[in-house]
């Protein structure tokens, strides 16, 4: 934008701010913006060639330009995307970061308290047993990764992302019941039996999903 | 001023007349609000705000196109120069142009004893 060295360099640039306030940030508008402050700089100079002082004349440059409603329409919608986009972004991002720190943590605390377990001689159930949390966390992960928005990826919407976290979360759940079923029953053929049914409940959505995405890339 | 450009009249001829500034040369915003001007023997001002949304207009449609001039001291100025296609058109509607004018012409000013039936 401009140098705001000068007072009128100030008030064309407050005054292009206010005229578009609330229009969503975009290249074009950021272009038109300063394409309207050099111009309209350039004709504030030549009315006040004509002997007004520096108000009158940019006030009569401003009325003389017509009404600017149009391209302000224009570029609300060009920002309309941009503007959903980042209330989503700024509210759902600090929701999918405490997601991933309390998914990473739980999954953390799973494999640790398994571990404790294991190394005080507990059962293969209790040892197994820890492993909900690893489910929990593995499932609020994948949420939370997915409805983040990064440099080159936009946030998947959150029914899809958490169609996609009752997936994972499946999956994981049936190597869970699987290890549970086989310490509790000591039965290979039972614990099997328990992992398909989750399993192929988690395959067929993770695939539906899979299959049906939209292009998330920037 | 005996008459005067209703918006209705002269909203069609906008874009034409924009290409025909910028086909004897590019040109940037206030320097092309000021020809038209001069252009009228300042007898018609086209307004600043229907220029711009021009602008986009025919840059969209490919018949212009824009670039940044170099930083003077009041900012940067978008200047904006005429396509192979912004010439083919502006040609075309210059034809338009002369046939319109001559029918309207008779349309609006023909008397209708000279009239063959």
């Amino acid at each position: 934008m401009l140098k705001s060295d000068s007072p009128l360099n100030k008030k064309i640039n407050d005054y292009l701010d206010h005229l578009f306030s609330g229009v969503g940030a975009s290249q074009q508008l950021f272009d038109l913006k300063e394409e309207l402050a050099t111009n309209l700089k350039e004709k504030t100079q030549d009315i006040k060639a004509r002997g007004l002082d520096d108000d009158q004349a940019f006030r009569e440059a401003v009325i003389s330009m017509g009404d600017l409603g149009g391209l302000v329409d224009d570029m609300r919608r060009l920002g309309q995307d941009t503007a959903r986009q980042t209330v989503y972004t700024s509210m759902s991002a600090r929701i999918s970061t405490a997601g991933i720190v309390i998914g990473v943590l739980l999954i953390l605390f799973g494999l640790f308290t398994s571990a404790m377990l294991y190394f005080m001689r507990g059962s293969g159930v209790e040892v197994a047993g820890a492993g909900i949390f690893v489910v929990a966390g593995g499932a609020l992960v994948t949420y939370s990764v997915l409805t983040r928005e990064s440099r080159n990826k936009y946030a998947m919407n959150k029914v899809r992302a958490a169609l996609y976290a009752i997936s994972v979360g499946l999956l994981l759940f049936s190597l869970f019941t699987g290890l549970v079923t086989r310490y509790a029953t000591g039965e290979m053929f039972i614990a099997i039996a328990s992992v398909m049914i989750f399993f192929l409940a988690g395959t067929g959505l993770f695939l539906a999903l899979a299959l049906t995405g939209t292009d998330r890339r920037k | 001023m005996g008459g005067r450009i209703t918006t209705d009249l002269i909203r069609g001829h906008t874009d034409t007349i924009i290409l025909n500034i910028l086909r004897q040369g590019d040109s940037y915003g206030y320097e092309i609000y000021k020809t038209i001007i001069a252009l009228s023997g300042q007898q018609y001002e086209l307004k600043e705000a229907t220029l711009y949304s021009a602008f986009r207009r025919l840059e969209h449609d490919d018949l212009i196109a824009s670039y940044w001039g170099d930083e003077s001291q009041g900012g940067r100025r978008k200047y904006y120069r005429i396509t192979e296609k912004g010439r083919e058109n502006y040609e075309q509607n210059r034809k338009d142009w002369r046939f319109a004018k001559d029918i309207l012409d008779k349309l609006i000013e023909g008397g209708l004893e000279n009239v063959e039936k």
